[in-house]
């Protein structure tokens, strides 16, 4: 249990040493949160009712998942492959479950601290309102957390190269990004947009947790999505595993 | 003594293309067991087989007694490997990989780095060592927590010579400290310097195995001795000498071929009048190399071999 403590504890400092970690999961949520909570009046009716600010830094919790797993988990692991870290691993005491294991708790941290960060900054310069239902924002949170973790490990076992990887993730984060619900605010987008925005995973996240925090809606279809996004990246990573041992 | 690995009958084909084909070789305990051939003569995939890395197609195994198939687990404790094709995360830190990769204590794993003259670059990051360096490291790194069996492969590729004698000399020490060593090389001069024992393989199979000594004396047997030919010399008379099977010009110079004995009698010969001999004079004595290169290239060795590279080709 220590070594694994250790292993969990190792892959955390190396995480938090690369520097695209520190931009995409910290800094760039921050950022844009802040200067997109600020660019539309306070009366703007594109948002359901609620303030921009308010609808977007509880949008933005969504960009933090979505950073974790699509740009730094999958980038992190297909380097790993590359490199012969994987096999390195495979040769020594640890577990074949004990590396993905690591890197789901390692990466739930960090997508606590890194929202921690945002929620901070934004009630910093915005001021928060306390969340409708504080039970459903938690929920929303850590399974929409979960399923893009999960999502990032099977990417990264997927891929073949860091480069590979990195390449995939940005065309995956930027649309997930601009159409998820931190980009223009969904009353505002056309038909076409729209339904492409109704499709894309990063929108159910988003929504798991704006409607019980700023109280637009039951969000039990969205939740019910990110529970089969798991289960389905969970197999998919599970088998991608198991595919080494020839 | 007592054999630490056993295999035979080994067989591992990726798609059509057979890999290993019918190895079968034994380690025997605190020896350095050499594996040697050519890229591509299946080295690898037979010691990663050894290992529980890849599951052969059928043959049988033992690693100290247990089968690398179903004791994965329980080898990994007794086994330590360094591997052909791995790395460590670059901006691990080397004390990090050393505690990561160990039982977590701090003492033991400062002897460590101190031992592998790594203490020094206890806070240096992976992607800053150097190439012998890292390897230094993953000697270290194989034999944490006290393994009984050390496979090492393709340990010195990439070194400069002054690095490669290091760790020729580190791997030594393994072996006097009592642990089996299963060294994967396609270098034979570190093969003649290092193993006790050597199994040569070419197109997945075991073309002949035994020591240094045994596989010069059946491969290699010729020496060879050149010089310039003195104006007193009669070449002719070479030819009689004990030892010698063949006299040969080579523009002014003369090589006499054949076995060891024809050293001392060719030399006399070629002494001129004034007792000195000729400057040139030079002996090759057989050296591994040259039993190795007479096995790898031989074709008339293993008629077998032959007709699946054959049949590879045609598949091709």
């Amino acid at each position: 249990m220590r070594s694994l403590w250790r292993l969990a504890v190792t892959e955390m400092k190396l995480f938090v040493r690369e520097p695209m970690v520190l931009t995409f999961v910290f800094a760039f949520p921050v950022l844009t949160v802040l200067i997109l909570g600020g660019v539309f009046d306070e009366d703007d009716p594109n948002f359901e009712g609620a303030l921009p600010s308010d609808f977007y830094v509880a949008a933005y919790i969504g960009v933090v998942i979505a950073a974790i797993g699509l740009v730094m988990l999958p980038v992190h692991l297909a380097s790993y492959r590359e490199r012969g870290v994987l096999r390195r691993f495979e040769v020594s005491r640890y577990p074949r479950w004990a590396l993905p294991a690591a890197w789901i708790l390692v990466a739930m941290v960090i997508a606590a601290v890194a929202v921690a960060v945002l929620l901070v900054a934004g009630h910093l310069v915005y001021g928060l309102p306390e969340p409708d239902d504080l039970l459903g924002v938690a929920v929303g949170t850590l399974l929409g957390t979960f399923a893009f973790v999960s999502i990032g490990i099977a990417l990264g076992m997927a891929m073949p190269s860091a480069r590979s990887a990195q390449g995939l993730g940005m065309l995956l984060f930027f649309p997930f990004f601009l159409l998820g619900g931190a980009g223009p605010p969904p009353d505002a987008m056309g038909d076409p947009m729209s339904s492409i925005a109704n499709v894309i995973p990063l929108t159910h996240v988003v929504r798991s947790i704006q409607e019980p925090w700023l109280d637009l809606g039951t969000p039990s279809g969205h939740l019910a999505v990110l529970v089969g996004l798991a289960l389905l990246a969970t197999a998919g990573w599970v088998a991608l595993s198991a595919r080494t041992a020839d | 003594m007592t054999t630490v690995i056993e295999v035979h009958g080994l067989m591992k084909r990726y798609g059509p293309h057979l890999a290993v084909d019918d190895v079968g070789f034994a380690v025997t305990e605190g020896e350095i067991f050499g594996i040697l051939g050519v890229n591509g003569a299946g080295k690898t995939t037979t010691v990663e087989c050894l290992q529980g890395l890849r599951k052969p197609d059928s043959g049988h195994m033992r690693v100290l007694g247990l089968d690398p198939r179903t004791a994965r687990s329980r080898l990994r404790a007794l086994v330590g490997s360094q591997l052909q094709s791995s790395a460590l995360p670059d901006r691990l830190r080397v004390d990090e990989a050393v505690l990561l990769f160990g039982d977590g204590d701090r003492r033991s794993a400062d002897r460590l780095l101190e031992t592998w003259n790594l203490a020094g670059l206890r806070r240096s990051s992976f992607a800053s060592l150097s190439g012998g360096q890292r390897q230094r490291l993953f000697i270290a790194l194989a034999l944490l927590n006290g393994p009984q069996v050390v496979f090492f492969d393709e340990l010195t590729q990439g070194l400069d010579p002054l690095a490669r004698r290091e760790v020729w000399g580190a791997i030594r020490d393994v072996r006097d400290c009592g642990t089996t060593v299963v060294l994967v090389t396609h270098f034979m001069d570190e093969a003649e310097v290092l193993c006790d024992r050597v199994a040569v393989m070419r197109g997945g199979r075991v073309v002949d195995d035994g020591t240094p000594a045994e596989l010069i004396e059946r491969h290699a047997r010729s020496t060879t001795v050149t010089f310039t030919r003195p104006a007193s010399l009669d070449p002719a008379a070479l030819a009689g000498l004990p030892g010698v099977d063949r006299v040969e010009p080579d523009g002014e110079c003369i090589r006499v071929t054949g076995s060891n004995q024809l050293v001392a009698p060719v030399c006399a010969a070629a002494l001129g009048d004034d007792h000195l001999g000729p400057p040139d004079l030079r002996v090759h004595h057989p050296e591994l190399e040259d039993a190795l290169i007479a096995l790898i290239s031989d074709t008339g060795a293993d008629p077998r071999s032959e007709a699946a590279d054959r049949t590879l080709e045609g598949v091709s």
